[in-house]
Parts: structure tokens; sequence; C-alpha cells
């Protein structure tokens, strides 16, 4: 027989799509602080405006959805148990509404208590995520390189975590820290030692499986991670105050191991065993397409060292991996798992002999469509306006837009299962609960 | 005669929706059998709750094969 006989029910599914529901809201503020503050905000990395934005999208929108999906994907996907999910979601979601939020403030306004503030939520509230999902995935019996994948990220998110709460101390305070470099590592921690290696490590089990595609060669998956973490520990050598000449061959090497996800899961892609094509699929494109993208604009920019000078060469960087990559792909991926979650959940309420309606009346593909359309425009507008500053106003906008149409359909799904469920129960006398 | 579904070309959650309906006519005394590239707990949630049993081997070229039979 099987081991993992002893595992438990997945989670309620409001524990996720509180999560799901709260990330698009935070991308919609993200775009119309874009639109309001207009050039002044891509005018520099540093300054508040810059900031409050990379924080929007990488605390609001990212965190909020990859904590969603590792509280379900824990359960669901790897057989473990996440310590009393409701609880902990009870706890998490509002501290991270409210950290990030204080966070973006405090970038705003420049005022010290607001940075204190939201460190302290964030630190607080991410360092509880990282101990339950942590035990979770310690104790689950299931291996490989998904496993691996994700215990590192779980690793970099406390890193990423524990550095951000002394960059916002050292902005709140006078501290005499090495900022600039602290914010590097702090940076590359977040996007790479947490955000990349949690996408790479449930792409593993779910592009294959949603998008029909061979599984990712075993020599990338298994050490994709571990080498990640070697860059990443030789990235955080800058803390102690000199830059080695050979930082920006680490740099290099982080994005070409991204580059190379991506290049993979690209060539995956094309070699899918059923040629559907969906939205999922595109946003998964365009999201690898914009990690390619980084590093061939990182060698650019090492060639042509007066690129790399130039004060937009850091927003050019961060839209290809902010809105451009992760948010794509996260984008992509809701709208496979939440039509799924809703068949799952519908089924453990109906029982065997009755089958959940189909995954397609969930949400409508016109309405995926047309929201993926709106979002890559958002992208090449964004890209654009590190060329043409005056376009990123109306960038703004249309990202908001795109934002505001991701949650409406989602909560669109949400309604279809609720309606459903209420349906079900008021027919059956004595339903499931 | 052993019943098979091969779902290794199939989107989710389609191999679960044709393992729900052959589990619902199979005999006592039947296997199911599933041939899947992943390793489906939502499956097994539904096994478990529903009084099957189940053994799972992984072949050389990756695939679950899940033999179900009634508890």
């Amino acid at each position: 027989m099987h081991p993992n006989l002893s595992f438990e029910q997945a989670p309620p599914i409001s524990v996720p799509y509180r999560f799901f529901l709260t990330a698009p809201l935070f991308g919609v503020v993200a775009g119309i602080l874009l639109a309001w503050l207009g050039e002044s905000a891509v005018a520099s990395r540093w300054v508040g405006g810059a900031l409050a934005l990379t924080h929007l999208l990488a605390v609001g929108f990212m965190l909020q959805a990859m904590t969603g999906a590792v509280m379900q994907f824990v359960p669901v996907a790897a057989g473990g148990n996440v310590w009393r999910p409701r609880l902990v979601a009870n706890i998490i979601h509002p501290a991270l509404v409210i950290g990030a939020s204080a966070l973006v403030a405090a970038f705003l306004s420049q005022q010290g208590w607001l940075f204190r503030l939201a460190g302290s939520i964030l630190l607080a509230a991410i360092g509880f995520f990282v101990v339950v999902a942590g035990t979770a995935l310690l104790r689950t019996p299931a291996r490989g390189a998904t496993m691996l994948s994700m215990r590192i990220a779980i690793v970099g998110l406390a890193v990423t975590a524990l550095l951000g709460v002394t960059l916002a101390e050292g902005l709140a305070g006078e501290a005499a820290w090495p900022l600039l470099e602290l914010a590097n590592v702090h940076a590359a921690w977040g996007l790479g030692g947490w955000a990349l290696l949690l996408l790479a490590g449930v792409s593993y089990y779910v592009v294959p499986m949603f998008q029909l595609t061979p599984a990712y060669p075993v020599g990338l998956a298994r050490w994709l991670a571990p080498t990640l973490l070697v860059i990443l520990l030789l990235w955080s050598a800058q803390i102690g105050g000199d830059s080695p000449a050979w930082e920006q061959g680490v740099l290099l090497a982080g994005l070409a191991v991204a580059a190379g996800f991506a290049g993979v899961t690209l060539w995956l892609q094309q070699r899918r065993r059923r040629r559907v094509t969906d939205p999922t699929l595109l946003f998964f494109r365009g999201a690898m397409l914009c990690m390619i993208g980084l590093l061939v604009s990182a060698v650019v920019m090492a060639l042509f060292p007066d690129l790399a000078e130039h004060p937009r060469a850091p927003y050019w960087l961060g839209v290809l991996a902010l809105p451009g990559g992760f948010v794509s792909a996260i984008n992509g991926m809701l709208y496979k798992i939440v039509p799924f979650l809703n068949w799952l959940h519908l089924q453990r309420l109906m029982g065997l002999g009755m089958l959940p309606p189909n995954m397609k009346e969930m949400i409508a593909e016109r309405a995926m469509v047309a929201q993926m359309r709106v979002h890559f425009a958002a992208v090449i507008l964004l890209l654009g306006g590190a060329i043409m500053p005056e376009l990123v106003r109306i960038a703004g906008g249309v990202f908001a837009v795109s934002c505001a149409m991701l949650g409406w359909n989602l909560i669109q799904a949400a309604r279809f299962y609720r309606d459903f469920r209420d349906r079900m129960r008021a027919a059956a006398p004595n339903p499931a609960p | 005669m052993p019943r098979v579904i091969d779902g290794r070309e199939l989107q989710p959650p389609e191999p679960l929706e044709l393992a729900l309906m052959a589990l619902d006519t199979l005999p006592d005394d039947e296997e199911l059998t599933m041939l899947l590239y992943c390793q489906p707990h939502p499956l097994f949630d539904i096994l478990r709750r529903n009084g099957y049993r189940w053994t799972e081997t992984v072949q050389d070229d990756g695939t679950h094969e899940i033999r179900i039979r009634k508890a």
C-alpha cells in the first residue's frame, strides 16, 4: 500500500482563496500609483515611489499569491500536513496585507516609525509562515526536485525577510550599514532565492501536468536550486563592504540560471504532447521570455557600461523581472489552480458517483484571454517607459486595468464555487460538511 | 478483465473524472489501473475517504502505475 495514508485533507478552500483574491488588489494599487506618480517614479531605483511600486508587486502581489499557493500546494501535491491551515491563514493573511500597506506608506512618506512597524509585522508574519510551511515541507514523505527547490525557497524567504527588516531599520534610523549592498543582496534572495526557486519547484510538478509537456530534465531539476544557492551566497559577500571584482560575473551567473530554467520551460512547451494552447501556457511563455530578456539585458549592460549607468536601467530590469516575469507566471498559474481547486472541493462535497462541472465553466476562456492581452500590453508599455518615460502613466493605468480584470475573473470563479455548493446543499437534506 | 485508464495525455482533472466514473461501476473483485506522470494525491484522498486501497509503482519512464481495488 502507499505510505501516504496518513495525510489529511487539503485546507478549506477559503485558505488559499483569501490570498489569491487579495493579490490582484495590490496590483491595481501599483498601477494606479504609477499612473499618479508618472515619470518621477522611474527616475531612479532609490526614489520612494519606485521602492513603493516594487514592494506593492513583490510583497503585495507576489508574496500574497505565493503564500496561498504554498498553503495549498504542500497538501495537494506533496501530501504534507500544514499545521492548522485556517488559523495560520487567519493570522498571516491580514498581517501581510497590513505589513505590505505599511511598507508602501513608509516608502512614500519616509516616516521612520512606519518602516519599523512594517518591518516588525512582516518579519513576524513571514517568520510564522516559514516555520509552518518549513515544518510541513520537512515532514512530508515526498522527495524529488520539487521538494528540494521548495525547501530552499523557504530558506530564501527567511533570508529575504531578515535582510528586509534590517534595511527597514537602517532606513528608519541612523545606522551606518552598507544599505546599497544590503538592498542588492535582499533583492537577489527575494527574487532568486524565494520567488524563482518556488516558481521552479512548482513548475517541475505543474508544467508537465497541466501543459502536457515532457518532464523537466533530471539534471536541471536536481542542480538548479543548489547552484542558485551557491550563487546567492557568493553574491552576499558584498555585504562585507567591498564589492569584489567578480561580482558582475556572479550576477550574470544567477541570471543565466534563471534564463536556463526559462529556456528549458519554453523548449518543453514546444514538445508538449497535446497542442493545447491556453492562457496559462501563453502567460508562462511571456514570463519565460522576460526571464531570458533579463539575462540578455544584463549582458548588453555589461558590454556597454553607459547603458548600465542609465538611471532607468534598473527600471527596465525591474519590469522584466516583476510584471513581465513573476506576475505573468503567477497570473497564468492562478488560471489553472483556481478552477482546479473549485473542481476538487466540489468533488469532495459530491462524493463518488457524481462529477463536478467542467473546469472550463469556472472562468470563461474569453475573459482570461482578454485579461492576458491587457496584461501583456501593460508589460510592453511599461518596458517602453524606460525609453519614453511619458509612457509610464498610461502603462500604470493599463496595468491597473489588467489586475482588476484578473481579480474579477478570480472572483467569478469563487462565486461559481459558492453558488454551486449552495445549490447542492439546498438540494441535499444532509450534505457533507 | 482489468480496467485501465491512461491519463498521461490528459489535462487534470480529466484523469480524475475518468477514475471517478470507473470506480462507480467497479465490481468488488476487480481492479482499476491508472497510468499517470505524477503522484495523484487528490485521487489518493478520494480513495482513502471512499474505502479503496491501492498500490503504486513508478516505471522507468516516470509513469506512476496505480492499481486500485475495494478495501
